[in-house]
């Protein structure tokens, strides 16, 4: 809200420069954004919290100057004369619906004279952004800033048969608003109607019809109380936000209204000529009653962790114009005053009193006990993997959970179910739950190309949404993407699982995802029969000059079969041999096959088979392959004989030849 | 036998010693360890001699071939060293670059993330994740902030169905934890938080928050400011200062909204602090009775303190970055940096 410096000045007497003012205002809790000069004036923009309605007026912020500063506030008197004939004798009202309107006021100003405002109210109101129109409608908006109470006049000779009716909308009603353009109303709305049609709708603007103008002599003024909820409702289906609507909805001060009421038909008077009619249309639901809460000093030490005086704590309150009605011990008993709809509990006087009494002169100190943290399993597990991809290259990336809705961000790598959408997207671009983090890896990559690093090895830990009874499922996903081939991101993995301390079985079986992966060359990745994650080089379609591997590995699982626990294995004290095979096979037989069929010998002191080569080339006959690879002999008592590891050597190639027609290749 | 196989190797070692030049080291090689060489003509002998000699001999003569090998390898070896410079007169020059190996870097958010888990890690509180997919109850009812009150604009929402939203604060995570456990209880919850932003230098529709919650009997606003005041000091530098304003959250009274003094002007205004001096970094307070009756805690026994934080926002600040979009651009040349 801004205010103005002078304007403030009228409500109190202080000593304060604008920007000590701004100061006190801030840590009191309303913090000034910017001080502006305007003309002889200062303009302050404060910014009010939506707890804080009674600070959406000016003489609200000046309450919290003398708070903070002390003093005496000062509001205008509003004591008039009036004539003898009853108000009632010009307009009559009838509230329908007393629950969304629980109470409404008329008063009725006669013979005004509309012309421009004297210049004084015009200078303030425009320090503060408020265009000046005439002095009824300055009146109305001056005084709604002055009180923080919305109020409107009516041309009281344009609303029809002299009645005012607080009603809902009937369906198909419209109003022409203020600015001209004519506007549906629904059937829940409150409107302010006469006896034809609507005039206003209730708490957020007036109609264009019974506006004042040049040629008014009659006013009529509402000043009441409409229920924030329902404003709010109806601000927000008709998209439109006014003052008037911003403080409503908020909660205006239902001890307020009066005053109000008093003082704009009191500024009719002095500066419109207007004659106002005796008595008022007070129309109440019920009597507004004060809360009556009583505080514990004991308690307020307890919160604020300091001790603070009986005496310091009434006094900030009568500063902030509470009633105490008696003080005893560790008592105080405190009565709300109207304005402040958010205090209701003895916590909310405690906050009162530590934002007054100054947040920054409790002390900081604590006494809280000595307490170990200990990481969780999966925090040790993250951990251990973000610092094993930063040693191999890796960059970490964070991208976007909401991506769009593209066949290839709907890739349903983990589950068949169809991913989530957003009901109210903000851009198509950002409007689906991802189901895979590889598409946002690949776009990432993109980016990079485009910006000159054609080459990277790049990493994400984040979550896919995967579609479940009430809420989703978040899977942690562990995903890659590296300029380099199949086995080489193969390696990592395998480096990987063998770093967190799982050796559980694993397989690779070959998997098709054509919009992720490269045809025949994708695997899925099983440990322990469950899937572990996914392999694969690039799918040619995602139209990158090179070629680049991708692995999406579910998080989750990695962390729960992760073991950190080490057990010494002694060393054994005799030498290994080592043995290089190669062999000639059929194009179709696989590494894995070759290795099971070795493991299959179940020879107790071979420790270790290693892959080194596949060569086709001159010597190998068409549709053969020769496949190399080392073996390691140890036993962990004797040193093997060579008569031993020979025998060993020959019942291997025995197998070989067997079960997969090898031949052994001679050099 | 052995006399013979002594000779040689003392031989050897003369000759040695008179070689200047790789080539005669060589032709050294030649005569002792070549196919036709002293060593090999030895072992031509072996199956003339009696066969209890034979095991006998051929080991001598593996030891010997074994010697004779590096004697001249090391000859070669030494040889070939000095050789090079003087042959094609290079310089080896030291203040070549040396060959870097690549290292990745954590991304920038986590490194703040993992900062602020170990600060607070030192003060007892254990990390704890919730949804970011969550129900309506935990991101509004459950905290004190009722459908239709005008605080609820404050967090604007992403809904994917009706009760069903994604969280708009890291909030929710405290709700989850007190929902399980009974006091005492000290936790932090980093994680992804989602509004409906339009995105530019300050806004991005998914950022990320560290919220933080700490509940016991007799926990005061003292110790909150202590508690966040060694934070700061860890996180931001000893030197800098910390300011405490009223604010409103609708789940702690009294609320505070937490600035430092401004590092880039050290407090004397500039437009990172909008002229102020001060940069607001975090939210915090006292736990709101409401919100203990949410989780059936005794509201007179408990008292607490939560906190919240803006990741994107305190790295920003600490490293001087001007645009959130970065962050998620995931340009190497940025990612390098940190
Ligand atoms: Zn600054």
């Amino acid at each position: 809200m801004k205010i103005s410096y002078n304007w403030l000045k009228e409500y109190a007497y202080f000593y304060l420069s604008p920007e000590e003012l701004a100061d006190k205002l801030t840590n009191a809790g309303l913090v000034v954004a910017d001080i502006k000069p305007v003309e002889d004036d200062y303009c302050l923009e404060v910014e009010v919290t939506s707890n804080r309605p009674d600070c959406l007026g000016i003489i609200g912020i000046t309450r919290e100057v003398i708070a903070a500063v002390g003093g005496e506030l000062r509001i205008p008197d509003t004591d008039f004369e009036t004539l003898s004939t009853k108000v009632t004798k010009f307009i009559d009202v009838t509230v329908e619906d007393p629950v969304l309107c629980p109470h409404y006021t008329a008063r009725v100003v006669r013979h005004v004279t509309v012309r421009p405002s004297p210049e004084w109210m015009q200078k303030k109101l425009r320090c503060i952004g408020i265009r000046p129109v005439n002095n009824i409608v300055d009146i109305t908006n001056y005084v709604m800033m002055e009180t923080g109470q919305p109020i409107h006049a009516f041309d009281l000779d344009k609303i029809s048969d002299q009645k005012i009716v607080v009603r809902r909308a009937l369906d198909g009603e419209m109003i022409v608003a203020i600015n001209g353009v004519k506007r549906a109303l629904f059937h829940d709305m409150l409107v302010i109607a006469d006896s034809k049609r609507p005039v206003a709708i209730a708490g957020v603007m007036g109609g264009k019809e019974t506006e004042v103008s040049d040629s008014t002599r009659n006013i009529l003024l509402e000043c009441a109380l409409f229920e924030p909820g329902h404003v709010r409702r109806t601000s927000k289906e008709l998209g439109v936000f006014t003052d008037s609507s911003y403080r409503f909805e908020r909660g205006t001060d239902p001890g307020g209204i009066e005053r109000a009421s008093k003082r704009a038909v009191k500024l009719m008077k002095e500066l419109a000529d207007g004659e106002i009619v005796s008595g008022v249309i007070d129309i109440k639901q019920r009597e507004y009653e004060k809360k009556r809460i009583p505080l514990r000093i004991e308690r307020l030490q307890k919160i604020l962790g300091i001790e603070i005086k009986r005496d310091i704590a009434s006094d900030i309150l009568k500063r902030l114009q509470f009633t105490i009605v008696n003080e005893i011990d560790n008592f105080i008993d405190v009565v709300v005053p109207s304005f402040r709809g958010d205090i209701y509990r003895e916590i909310d006087l405690i906050e009162e009193i530590a934002r007054i009494y100054g947040y920054n002169n409790i002390p900081a100190k604590t006494s809280i006990c000595v307490r170990g943290s200990i990481k969780s399993k999966y925090e040790v597990v993250e951990d251990c993997i973000r610092q094993f991809f930063i040693g191999l290259g890796f960059y970490e990336v964070k991208t976007f959970s909401i991506v769009d809705i593209s066949p290839l961000q709907s890739v349903k790598l983990w589950s068949e179910q169809d991913a989530l959408d957003i009901a109210n997207p903000l851009r198509q671009e950002e409007s689906r739950m991802r189901t895979s983090l590889l598409p946002s890896l690949i776009n990432a990559k993109r980016y990079n190309v485009n910006h000159g690093n054609e080459s990277i090895k790049i990493f994400e830990i984040a979550r896919v949404y995967l579609a479940g009874d009430k809420l989703p499922h978040e899977k942690t996903c562990l995903s890659l993407l590296i300029d380099a081939d199949f086995f080489t991101l193969k390696g990592i993995i395998e480096s990987l699982v063998l770093h967190l301390g799982i050796s559980l079985k694993r397989e690779w079986i070959s998997f098709s995802e054509p919009k992720l992966f490269r045809d025949e060359r994708a695997a899925k990745i099983q440990l322990d029969d469950k899937t572990l994650g996914y392999l694969g080089e690039a799918s040619r379609e995602l139209g990158f000059k090179t070629s680049f591997c991708l692995s999406e590995l579910d998080m989750d699982f990695l962390a729960e079969k992760s073991n950190f626990e080490k057990r010494y294995h002694p060393l054994s004290l005799y030498p290994p041999v080592f043995r290089d095979l190669a062999i000639i096979v059929d194009e179709e037989v696989l590494w894995t096959s070759i290795e099971k069929c070795i493991t299959a010998t179940h020879i107790s002191f071979l420790k270790g088979i290693h892959f080194f080569d596949v060569y086709r080339g001159k010597q190998i006959p068409a549709g053969k392959k020769s496949v190399a690879f080392n073996l390691c002999f140890q036993a962990e008592d004797r040193t093997l004989k060579s008569e031993e590891v020979e025998t060993a050597e020959w019942t291997i190639l025995d197998v070989l030849h067997t079960t997969l027609d090898a031949e052994l290749r001679k050099l | 036998m052995l006399k013979k196989t002594e000779k040689v190797k003392r031989d050897l070692q003369e000759e040695i010693r008179a070689v200047t030049t790789l080539k005669d080291a060589e032709q050294l090689k030649i005569k002792y360890l070549g196919r036709k060489g002293i060593i090999q003509d030895f072992m031509k002998l072996i199956p003339a001699l009696p066969a209890e000699q034979r095991a006998e001999f051929g080991q001598q003569i593996n030891a010997l071939k074994a010697e004779a090998a590096n004697f001249i390898e090391e000859a070669i070896g030494k040889l070939s060293r000095e050789a090079i410079p003087k042959v094609n007169n290079e310089i080896f020059d030291i203040t070549l670059p040396g060959k870097l190996p690549l290292t990745g870097k954590k991304h920038p958010l986590t490194q703040t993330i993992d900062d602020v888990k170990e600060v607070f890690a030192r003060l007892g509180f254990d990390v704890v994740y919730g949804p970011e997919v969550e129900l309506e109850y935990y991101n509004f009812e459950a905290l004190n902030i009722p459908a239709d009150h005008p605080s609820r604009t404050d967090f604007d929402t992403f809904y994917i169905k009706n009760d069903i939203l994604l969280r708009s604060q890291t909030s929710t995570v405290q709700i989850r934890v007190m929902e399980k456990q009974k006091p005492p209880i000290r936790i932090i919850a980093p994680g992804k938080v989602y509004r409906p932003d339009t995105v530019d230098a300050r806004h991005s529709f998914m950022f990320h928050q560290v919220e933080g919650l700490l509940v016991d009997e007799g926990v005061s606003f003292a110790d909150l400011k202590e508690v966040l005041n060694q934070f700061i000091k860890t996180y931001f530098g000893k030197d800098v200062r910390m300011r405490f304003r009223p604010s409103f959250f609708p789940f702690t009274e009294p609320s505070a909204e937490v600035d430092i003094s401004c590092s880039l002007c050290s407090g004397k205004g500039c437009s990172v602090c909008s002229y102020s001096g001060w940069v607001e970094i975090l939210g915090a307070g006292m736990v709101d009775p409401h919100v203990f009756k949410a989780v059936h805690y005794d509201t007179e026994k408990y008292t607490g303190f939560a906190f919240g934080m803006g990741v994107e926002r305190i790295t920003m600040l600490k490293h001087g970055i001007s645009d959130i979009r970065l962050f998620y651009e995931n340009d190497i040349r940025f990612l390098s940096q940190f």
